[in-house]
Parts: C-alpha cells; sequence; structure tokens
C-alpha cells in the first residue's frame, strides 16, 4: 500500500465494508451449506472477504450478496478442489445434539410430540435426498436465500435451482406422508 | 371420463405451480392469468389444496432449522473483525 492518506483508499475501504457487513451471516449459513462443517464455514469466509477486499475496484456495487456469492462458491471450489462446486459432499445433519424444539413456540405436548416425529422424518427425508437437491433445498428453505442466489452459491442456472428444488421438496414431501404411525389413533 | 381427464390435467398443470405460487420468488411470478387460474383451480380441488398444504407444513419445518442452523455469533464476530482489519491496513 502506497499513500496512507490516498482518499481512493479510504472510499474504497467504505465501499468495501457496506457492502459486506450486512452479508457476514449470509455467508456463513451459505458456506456452512456448502462445507456441511461450521469451522470449515467460518475459513471459507475468511478468504471470501480477502479476496472480496481485493476485487472491490471491479464490483459495480449493484447486488453485493450475489457478488459475494459468487466469490466464496470461487474461494470454495478453490480450496477444496471440488469437481462439482453444485455437490455438496457431506452435510452436518442438523445436529444430534439438537436440543428438542427448545427453539420453536410453545406447543401443548401432543403437538409437541407429533412435531418431534415430524422433524425426525424430514431429517431422515433430506438425508436421503441426492446432494445436490440437498444442497438446493437447504439453501433455498433454511438459509431462505432467493433462487438467483442459490443459482450464485452453486454456479447453476436458475432453472436447474428451481428443478431441482421442486424435486427434492417433493420427494420430502411424499416422504412425510407416509410417516409410521399417526398419532391420531392413540 | 372426459371430465375426469380435464380434471387431470388441470391438477397436473396446477402441481406445476404450485411451488413457484407459494414462494413468489421474484424471478419466477406466477403470471396474473396463471395466478387466478391457479387459486380458482385451488378453492375447487381438494386434491391439490391439499399438496398446498403439505408444502406450507413441509416450509414451517425447514424455517425451524433456520434458527437452529443460525452461526455462531462469535464467528460472526471474529468475521466482522477481519472485515475491520482488512479496512484498517487501506487506511
Ligand atoms: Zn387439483
Amino acid at each position: 500500500m502506497q499513500d496512507s492518506t490516498d482518499p481512493q483508499q479510504h472510499a474504497r475501504a467504505e465501499r468495501f465494508r457496506r457492502f459486506v457487513e450486512p452479508e457476514i451471516e449470509v455467508l456463513l449459513r451459505v458456506a456452512r451449506t456448502l462445507t456441511g462443517s461450521g469451522v470449515d464455514a467460518e475459513d471459507l469466509v475468511q478468504e471470501t472477504l480477502i479476496r472480496a477486499y481485493r476485487a472491490t475496484d471491479k464490483f459495480d456495487g449493484r447486488h453485493p450478496r450475489a457478488w459475494l456469492l459468487t466469490i466464496l462458491r470461487n474461494t470454495n471450489s478453490n480450496m477444496h478442489r471440488r469437481k462439482r462446486p453444485d455437490l455438496v459432499a457431506d452435510w452436518e445433519v442438523v445436529g444430534g445434539h439438537r436440543p428438542a424444539f427448545g427453539a420453536r413456540p410453545p406447543t401443548p405436548a401432543d403437538d409437541a410430540a407429533l412435531h418431534a416425529e415430524l422433524d425426525a422424518g424430514l431429517r431422515r427425508a433430506v438425508d436421503a435426498l441426492d446432494p445436490r437437491f440437498r444442497a438446493v433445498l437447504l439453501l433455498v428453505d433454511v438459509d431462505q436465500l432467493s433462487y438467483a442466489d442459490t443459482a450464485q452459491a452453486l454456479g447453476i442456472p436458475v432453472g436447474t435451482v428451481m428443478s431441482r428444488l421442486h424435486r427434492a421438496r417433493n420427494r420430502v414431501r411424499t416422504a412425510l406422508r407416509v410417516r409410521p404411525a399417526t398419532r391420531s389413533d392413540r | 371420463m372426459i371430465a375426469t381427464i380435464r380434471q387431470m390435467l388441470r391438477c397436473h398443470w396446477s402441481a406445476r405451480r404450485i411451488q413457484r405460487y407459494l414462494d413468489a420468488d421474484p424471478v419466477a411470478r406466477l403470471a396474473p392469468a396463471e395466478l387466478r387460474r391457479l387459486e380458482e383451480h385451488l378453492a375447487r380441488c381438494e386434491r391439490c389444496t391439499a399438496v398446498v398444504e403439505e408444502h406450507r407444513l413441509l416450509s414451517r419445518l425447514l424455517g425451524g432449522w433456520t434458527e437452529f442452523r443460525a452461526p455462531d455469533p462469535r464467528a460472526v464476530a471474529r468475521l466482522r473483525a477481519t472485515v475491520d482489519s482488512l479496512v484498517a491496513d487501506a487506511l
């Protein structure tokens, strides 16, 4: 770095901060879905931030999230040399140590039991998905990305996002429907 | 017979649009005419209405994972510090 009082440097630094700060949590979520691990996710976002900083001057400022997700995806494939960046290898199941719905709204005991059963079935069904389908489902329905941002994160066309998402949901939905022993009969 | 086939075709047509209808994602909105046609069908068809309800339940259940998978606040703080130091180096 040359002149420490360079106003251009200053403007770039402020631009960078403005683009990036609101997206840190989303980047961490997506990174976790892509890497399947919280620790790798943090490393990945860290590296993404450094690369984004270097690329700030080339960015037109229009869609910071999409810009960052593209850098994240490229960084991930460089870091892990993935043959298929849209193929999420392993997914950390939503946590074996998961508190039993601690975070969900309070429900009567029967509802809670039904919810627990549904959620276990859901985990099995998501587990059984093709990893490419699972990645899209997690990014849209859990990480709450738009179709377009999901496409950026995975490096696939929006149409592919939609068809994978729709098939994934239909598969999971059907799997939940035939859950063993409904509670209504006791 | 013809009525049954017609009904099947309507359900098939609807099934292909239900998720876009529920998501209302900016890049894949239904056209107003499609929207009207779908809502008219849902008002009359129990089977498709049940599918919509299943999608809503699935969405609620997966939405429950969102909170659970929220990033560790310490990781967020460390990454904010990374941003700070990148910016500070430039100044
Ligand atoms: Zn129908």
